[in-house]
């Protein structure tokens, strides 16, 4: 049995991801082409040797549950433990609305946290694009000595965000919260190796006094009582995805070879749901230049700085420039985009122009037929 | 528990007309098609026709072949009263056990594992075909033609006809003859390897070929023939789909550039899903000077050179100015900066190194041929291999 059992925070609404969200976690929002924003954090988990683990959810997490299914993709479809869908159980009948922070979330399923046969649980939110190695992790964790990491960013995060002030020992002094730029400290991923026994203390405390956040509430408290707060730092690629720009953003960073190697090392794969799709084609009269495209496509038009998903058609004609396509999705002959987000089977008839900016991705919610 | 129909698959071949490419796979577990192996056609004809239960007859470098069907998962094969089986020869107690002596031998020598199913008939594949075919169809007709054994025949040309178990039919439509590789060919029907057999039946003409010490133990050469002279009922099923036998590097290069036409095959149909294990790479990369053209590319695959008229298995990595033309790069091949492959077949892991030249397009000699990199192989700077040339490692290593 693991010393270390994951938790998955997958039950963030992130009301600036707009129609992305309508209908889905930012979870289990498509990346890259290939990915659920939630692939990172469990083959994360999965090259730690971590094969217990829990998910929470709270609301709309159909496409979560298809892509998850038993967890096999993730080594997690076990007899004995494994991955474990938790949907909200055990809250007061009055409740209706989201979480309102992590340690609600936690109560929620607390009957599941007591349970837990492990020491240590490592807890991560599903819109983390960040393959971190939890192995150097826990090493660091286990030397320092204390009973929470911190997992922390050198980068500085394009959302609001809490920072943790980093003595030279590696332990935290304080924290800021609610950041929306640079400055001191280092920024926190929201991800945490933890003794079992300290976050049901939290979790009890926080319960008691009707508090429901994880950073200013428990470990704010925790810090000022004297509390040891180890810090590792996460050092390649890491987003949360908060907002449409930033989904856009972190995808188009993708282009980059050197954000690919920090996101999908050879060392530490990134697993998903398999699909059965066929190889892509590109035709005659094709072009494609710094594009990422995933399988099962076909290729017709001209395609540049695009993030294209599996079984996509781009038809004859067709230019699209700075755009990302998610899965099933048709481009009709002669159709021009820019800086357009296409989310799932949407369908642009020919000859249509549709234009976005950079700051401002055009996003056709899935399913939309133009 | 007791089955219509089970399946069993070929798969020992070696392959040695593939040498270079199966020195350590057996032939079923070669790469095809960018994102296959060929075994996974009949393993997901067998899948989108409800048959669950298929034993794999293997007895050459099985260890990849084990590896990569595992528990049958990826065919959804993976079923609590069937599942797809590999069967080695092996030995009972008291006598010593063979290799498989000839495909028929191959079956006798696993009757134990069929009568395990009580199947009421059993259909006969080989490992090494790149098809689509609904078995249930062949398996309804054999039934309707209360057929000893149902044969599966291609229409052929007359002049591909000599190269083929040919099949001659009698007024009633049933099958009258069979002629191994015919000079005078008599009927255009082909072959293709694949058989229905009523259970019972086959299991008495098995027993007895065994135990005739002259016969070479093979479905085409001693059962059927031996079938027909016992006036049995065989059934000749007509397929007009496509088919390919990839015993040669020529069959295997064509198979593969075929992939290139949706109109020959269709792969992207989702009625019928040719499934593969695969671990999920990246999606390919396509540079800013990159150009693919009428190519099929699969994932992880990273281009910044030019790429025509070929196909990529995952990834291949074409470097800056590195050329690939009416190519197969299996998963994993490198062509370096500046190198050029072209009318060739890489294997797995081989690296072209920079200003390597492979292959050569056809200039109508007898003696041109597609070229061969067998798999795991450094082809040194700016070295040259001919078109024809097959490449790799002595047996020492």
């Amino acid at each position: 049995m693991s010393d270390f059992h994951g938790i998955i925070f997958a039950y963030g609404a992130v009301p600036a991801l707009g129609e992305l969200v309508r209908r889905r976690t930012a979870s289990s929002l498509p990346f890259c082409g290939r990915y659920r924003l939630i692939d990172f954090a469990l083959s994360s988990l999965m090259n730690a040797g971590i094969h217990d683990v829990g998910v929470i959810m709270r609301r709309d997490y159909q496409s979560l549950l298809d892509h998850l299914a038993s967890g096999k993709d993730w080594d997690m479809g076990r007899r004995i433990g494994g991955l474990r869908m938790l949907p909200p159980f055990g809250l007061p009948e009055y409740h209706r609305g989201d979480y309102t922070g992590t340690i609600e979330a936690l109560n929620a399923v607390s009957t599941y946290i007591h349970d837990i046969n492990a020491k240590y649980i490592i807890m991560m939110h599903g819109n983390t694009a960040a393959n971190i190695d939890l192995r150097a992790a826990i090493r660091q964790h286990l030397a320092s000595g204390a009973e929470i990491t911190a997992i922390c960013t050198d980068a500085t995060p394009d959302y609001r965000h809490h920072r943790y002030i980093v003595d030279a020992d590696g332990f935290a002094r304080s924290m800021i919260f609610n950041q929306t730029a640079a400055g001191e400290g280092a920024a926190s991923l929201e991800a945490y190796i933890i003794s079992k026994q300290l976050l049901i203390s939290m979790m009890d405390a926080c319960a008691a006094a009707n508090h429901y956040h994880f950073h200013r509430d428990a470990i704010a408290d925790y810090l000022a009582s004297g509390g040891k707060v180890n810090v590792f730092f996460h050092r390649g690629y890491g987003k949360r995805i908060m907002s449409t720009e930033a989904y856009f953003n972190a995808n188009m960073d993708m282009l980059s070879a050197a954000n690919r190697a920090e996101l999908f090392p050879a060392e530490r794969p990134v697993r998903t749901k398999t699909h059965e799709d066929v190889s892509t084609y590109y035709a005659e009269g094709s072009a494609a230049k710094n594009c990422l495209v995933a399988d099962g496509c076909i290729i017709d038009g001209e395609i540049d700085n695009c993030i294209i998903s599996s079984d996509v058609r781009i038809r004859k004609g067709a230019q699209l420039s700075g755009c990302v396509i998610m899965r099933g999705t048709e481009i009709g002959e002669g159709v021009i985009m820019k800086n357009v987000i296409a989310d799932k089977s949407s369908t642009v008839s020919s000859f249509q122009t549709i234009m976005g900016s950079e700051k401002l991705p055009v996003v056709l919610p899935k399913g939309t037929k133009i | 528990m007791k089955k219509s129909c089970i399946a069993m698959l070929l798969a020992g071949g070696q392959g040695s007309r593939l040498y270079a490419l199966t020195q350590d796979v057996a032939k079923p577990n070669m790469p095809f098609g960018g994102k296959y192996r060929i075994i996974d056609f009949p393993l997901s004809n067998c899948a989108n026709s409800g048959i669950d239960t298929v034993g794999v007859l293997t007895q050459y470098r099985p260890l990849q072949l084990n590896s990569y069907i595992g528990g049958g998962q990826p065919w959804d094969l993976d079923s609590t009263d069937g599942g797809v089986f590999i069967l080695p020869p092996y030995q009972t107690a008291g006598e010593t056990g063979s290799w498989f002596s000839g495909t028929a031998n191959a079956i006798y020598q696993n009757i134990g594992f069929i009568e395990m199913y009580d199947p009421d008939n059993v259909l006969i594949l080989s490992g090494d075909h790149i098809y689509k075919m609904d078995y249930s169809k062949m398996l309804r007709e054999h039934i309707e033609k209360d057929a000893a054994c149902t044969i599966a025949v291609l229409q052929v040309s007359m002049e591909d006809a000599t190269r083929f178990g040919i099949m001659n039919l009698g007024p009633d439509g049933y099958v009258e003859q069979f002629e191994e590789k015919p000079k005078q060919p008599k009927s255009d029907l082909a072959s293709m390897g694949i058989y229905i057999f009523n259970w019972k039946k086959l299991r008495k003409y098995l027993i007895e070929d065994e135990n005739d010490p002259t016969s070479s133990k093979d479905f085409g050469k001693n059962i059927i023939p031996n079938m027909l002279k016992a006036g049995e009922k065989l059934w000749p099923y007509r397929f007009d789909g496509y088919w390919r036998d990839v015993g040669t590097i020529t069959s295997l290069w064509d198979a593969n550039m075929d992939m290139l036409s949706t109109t020959l095959i269709n792969l992207y149909d989702p009625s019928w899903p040719i499934r593969s294990r695969s671990v999920a790479q990246p999606p390919h990369y396509v540079g800013p000077e990159a150009t693919v053209v009428h190519s099929i590319v699969t994932e992880g695959c990273e281009i910044e050179g030019h790429v025509e008229n070929s196909v990529l298995s995952s990834s291949a990595v074409v470097e800056k100015g590195a050329k690939v033309l009416y190519s197969v790069l299996m998963p994993g091949a490198k062509v370096e900066e500046g190198a050029v492959v072209e009318y060739a077949i890489i294997g797995e892991q081989t690296v072209i190194h920079r200003g390597a030249h492979v292959g050569a397009p056809p200039d109508g000699s007898e003696a041109w041929g597609v070229a061969t990199c067998g798999p795991r192989l450094d082809i040194r700077e700016n070295a040259s291999v001919k078109a024809g040339a097959m490449i790799y490692k002595s047996e020492e290593g």
